[in-house]
């Protein structure tokens, strides 16, 4: 296949727009192709397949809103074509919406943000299910009881050991860790209040369990690093025990060509106010140390407007949600491993505190000067699903959209924020990074997020002229034409033309596969026997996930040996 | 005004889906186009006029000034008048369930029987049933916060269990007796049911249920006097107090015994 004459964006080859042809054979992107489809691609705007680098669309959590919600369900419903099966779903979409609706955007892989090891074999047999994108599931590590152990002992190997083993068990691709030790709390009705609140029976503070898996992240020199979902996420003036949590990591160092820590979603973790009442934005003070820091990454978590479901490994979080909303709600306790909730929600303009919630994503996005340290997402669905992207990227490019927004929010928005002052617009350089390229590196992924010779053939082709459209004045424009990708190719093949389907291949699942020393393999796996002996409902010889759970698997070796 | 009338040419074995008959969907149409709109029976696919004998007078013509009317038996013909905004359904027989289902305005009349989840969602116009009808009148769809939140149904005979549930707005009455949980989980709206009552406003947040026969009142009911409304002597109750409610319940007579 050939692309001719598009407008590329390629920011890690230091493509800046220009017009240049893309050759694609055998999936990857070469040098010259031999033949094949030729796409004209003259005058419209060129880069790689979008990268979800978080994103909730497999396993437990993600089901559990689709039962709680059938009516959210019966929105969005397209009947089954002969192509595509049926879609349903807005929020918690089935899983052939999710593969479709990545498509129609131009994006070609995502990355399930949360799985409990437990729970693994449900979100496989949904990644099966999602068409086209190739996708990933990040593990659930920082409630679980063998690492609480491990760090309590001060068990660097063992825990290390541990963490390859639940990799492996869980078919994942890297290290989650969720309110770490509030989710063990959780269990007994409590939670930790900040990094250095003990957690109850095991004596260790979530500043330790945080450290303990990052140095055991680096030790097994994992292609992604620890991605944090903070202690205290979601409440007013939770941005100090954000700054504590990362000023308690600056001396650990990456041992790959990436950040040390990516905390997620940091547009719930940078609130300032003692309360609702006073609830403010302090995300210039996040965004100030990011600028000194570039050791770590954030993703903004972007809220959108209307119908959301959140969904979390962070129980107590949800129940507080469920009291404050009186939202129908579930929480879920996963045994020695995590607890989780869901509970939908709508997020109105007229809300103050989702007004001023809104405008912290943006300022986050926008005062983190390196666009390689800030990426965009919503968290979806807890901000918003993701098929709103394209109104997240129109409110990046474009003051002018922004200030139309604002005058239809709340106006402590741009009172308790410092949006209405900021005057940057991202340029389509800035936006290739934090949709694409930014995603890519920061998991990890050698053969994402660019086009050099090598990289999967997977390109997304928009019907915009970028030397022609001026985006903050047409960001109408900006967003419908993202919106419906004029060409999404996947591994060298159009999968979507003009915002329909075409094609529906099979993707990939990512997931890593680390080496450890035998001895420590074997400490674990004594400590394993005796755990599932005693406490877990299952036997330890169902636990794992086998190998028929993940049929196109793309194995990324790690490991100390 | 301009009346379309509809007959059934077969006994359906498995129930149809007809949301569109509806006022909105035909006025603009002849009589010709309303025969070639397509329902669905079962997985089938069928045109109107390949399940309905269609008759009456040629369009197109006016939404407000459009009559449809219903003949013969429609009980397992469902969605009828979904989401109209104007005019006129008569059915002369039973209607299946979701008849007026977000409807917004005009008007259904039901000379017999209606089937279960009538007028549910309901944002607003008038429903009238001379016969009795089934479960969750007015009430949210699975999943859904709100059922109906405005409009007006009326029941000459008995209604089934859960009348009302997640009411936010409108009125319900039935001059019959109502099933298990009128009422429930209601967040506004007006409920008067003429007989009796089994559990009235369990979860009520907000709203008022008036039962003019007997009820079996909830133990989380807050007993607060007695009042006289036309002549008639009502025990008010507060409730339901569980979801710390505000909820106004009047029963004429109540049932002694365990909830």
């Amino acid at each position: 296949m050939i692309i001719e004459g598009g407008i590329v964006y390629d920011p890690i080859n230091g493509v800046l727009g220009e017009e240049m042809d893309i050759s694609i054979e055998d999936g990857r992107v070469v040098e010259k192709a031999g033949g094949g489809e030729v796409i004209d691609a003259r005058g419209m705007l060129v880069m790689p397949g979008g990268v979800d680098a978080h994103a909730h669309i497999a396993g437990g959590k993600v089901n559990t809103g689709r039962i709680m919600r059938p009516e959210d369900g019966r929105r969005g419903t397209e009947p089954r074509t002969k192509l595509l099966r049926p879609s349903t779903g807005y929020t918690v979409p089935n899983c052939y919406a999710i593969g479709y609706r990545y498509a129609r955007l131009g994006y070609t892989t995502a990355f399930e943000a949360a799985t409990p090891i437990l729970e693994a074999r449900h979100t496989h047999e949904e990644l099966e299910e999602i068409p086209i994108i190739d996708k990933g599931a990040l593990t659930l590590f920082g409630n679980n009881w063998e690492v609480l152990e491990c760090v309590r002992d001060g068990d660097l190997g063992k825990l290390a050991a541990f963490v390859a083993w639940g990799l492996r068990a869980s078919r994942g691709y890297g290290v989650k860790v969720v309110n770490p030790g509030g989710g063990e709390a959780w269990g007994f009705g409590g939670n930790v209040k900040g990094i250095d609140d003990p957690v109850p029976s095991f004596d260790v503070t979530p500043r330790e369990i945080i450290r303990y898996l990052m140095r055991a992240n680096e030790a097994l020199r994992l292609p992604h690093s620890v991605h944090l979902h903070t202690n205290n996420l979601g409440k007013p003036g939770n941005y100090e025990t954000t700054l504590e949590t990362l000023r308690a990591v600056e001396d650990i160092a990456a041992t790959r060509d990436r950040q040390v820590l990516h905390v997620t979603h940091m547009q719930f973790s940078a609130y300032g106010g003692t309360g609702w009442r006073d609830f403010e934005s302090r995300a210039s003070d996040i965004a100030d140390y990011f600028n000194k820091h570039n050791q770590f990454t954030m993703d903004m978590g972007q809220l959108i407007f209307g119908s959301a479901t959140t969904m979390t490994a962070d129980a107590p979080l949800e129940y507080g949600n469920a009291r404050l909303l009186k939202a129908k709600w579930s929480n879920h306790d996963i045994e020695l491993e995590e607890s989780s909730g869901v509970v939908p929600l709508v997020y109105g303009r007229k809300n103050p505190i989702n007004a001023i919630q809104w405008a912290i994503g943006l300022e986050l996005a926008l005062l983190t000067e390196d666009p390689w340290q800030m990426i965009m997402t919503t968290d979806h669905p807890n901000g918003g699903p993701f098929v709103n992207y394209p109104e997240v990227v129109a409110l990046l490019m474009s003051r002018r959209k922004r200030e139309e927004e604002m005058a239809t929010l709340h106006d402590l928005a741009s009172k308790r924020t410092s949006l209405p002052s900021i005057e940057r617009e991202m340029d389509w350089n800035d936006v290739a990074i934090v949709t694409r390229a930014g995603p890519a590196r920061i998991l990890g992924l050698q053969e994402k997020g660019h086009l050099g010779v090598g990289a999967d053939g997977d390109v997304s082709i928009y019907e915009i002229n970028p030397e022609k459209v001026d985006p903050s004045r047409d960001h109408e424009v900006v967003k419908a034409a993202l919106a419906r990708a004029k060409y999404t190719i996947k591994a060298g093949e159009v999968v979507a033309r003009d915002g329909e389907v075409v094609a529906v291949p099979q993707g990939r699942t990512y997931w890593v596969d680390a080496s450890v020393p035998e001895a420590d393999a074997a400490r674990v796996r004594a400590d394993l026997v005796e755990k599932f002996a005693k406490y877990y409902s299952i036997q330890l010889s169902n636990y794992m996930v086998q190998d028929a759970y993940v049929t196109r698997p793309r194995v990324v070796r790690a490991g100390v040996i | 005004m301009r009346n379309i009338v509809i007959r059934p040419r077969r006994h359906f074995r498995v129930p149809v889906e007809a949301e569109r008959i509806s006022p909105d969907v035909f006025a603009p149409l002849s009589i010709e186009e309303i025969r070639s709109l397509e329902v669905w029976e079962g997985n089938r696919r069928a045109a109107l006029s390949e399940l309905f004998d269609i008759s009456g007078d040629d369009g197109p013509g006016r939404g407000d000034e459009t009559q449809i009317s219903l003949s013969g038996d429609f009980s397992r013909v469902k969605r009828v008048g979904e989401k109209m905004t104007c005019g006129r359904i008569a059915v002369a027989g039973d209607v299946g369930m979701h008849a007026g289902n977000g409807m917004a305005a005009g008007e259904i009349l039901v000379d017999g029987n209606a089937g279960d989840w009538l007028g549910r969602e309901m944002r607003g116009g008038r429903i009238k049933v001379l016969g009795d009808a089934g479960d969750y009148v007015g009430a949210g769809y699975r999943g859904e916060s709100c059922g109906m939140r405005g409009g007006e149904i009326l029941i000459d005979g008995n209604a089934g269990d859960y009348l009302g549930e997640h009411l936010c707005g409108g009125a319900i009455t039935v001059l019959g007796d109502a099933g298990d949980f009128p009422g429930i989980a209601n967040r506004g709206g007006t409920i008067v049911i003429g007989g009796d009552a089994h559990l009235p406003g369990a979860e009520m947040a907000s709203g008022t249920i008036t039962v003019g026969g007997r009820a079996r009142v909830l133990p989380s009911y807050q007993y607060l006097e007695t009042v006289e409304i036309e002549g008639l002597r009502f025990k008010k109750f507060l409730g339901d107090l569980v979801e710390e409610g505000k909820g106004e319940l009047y029963a004429a007579s109540v049932e002694e015994g365990r909830g």
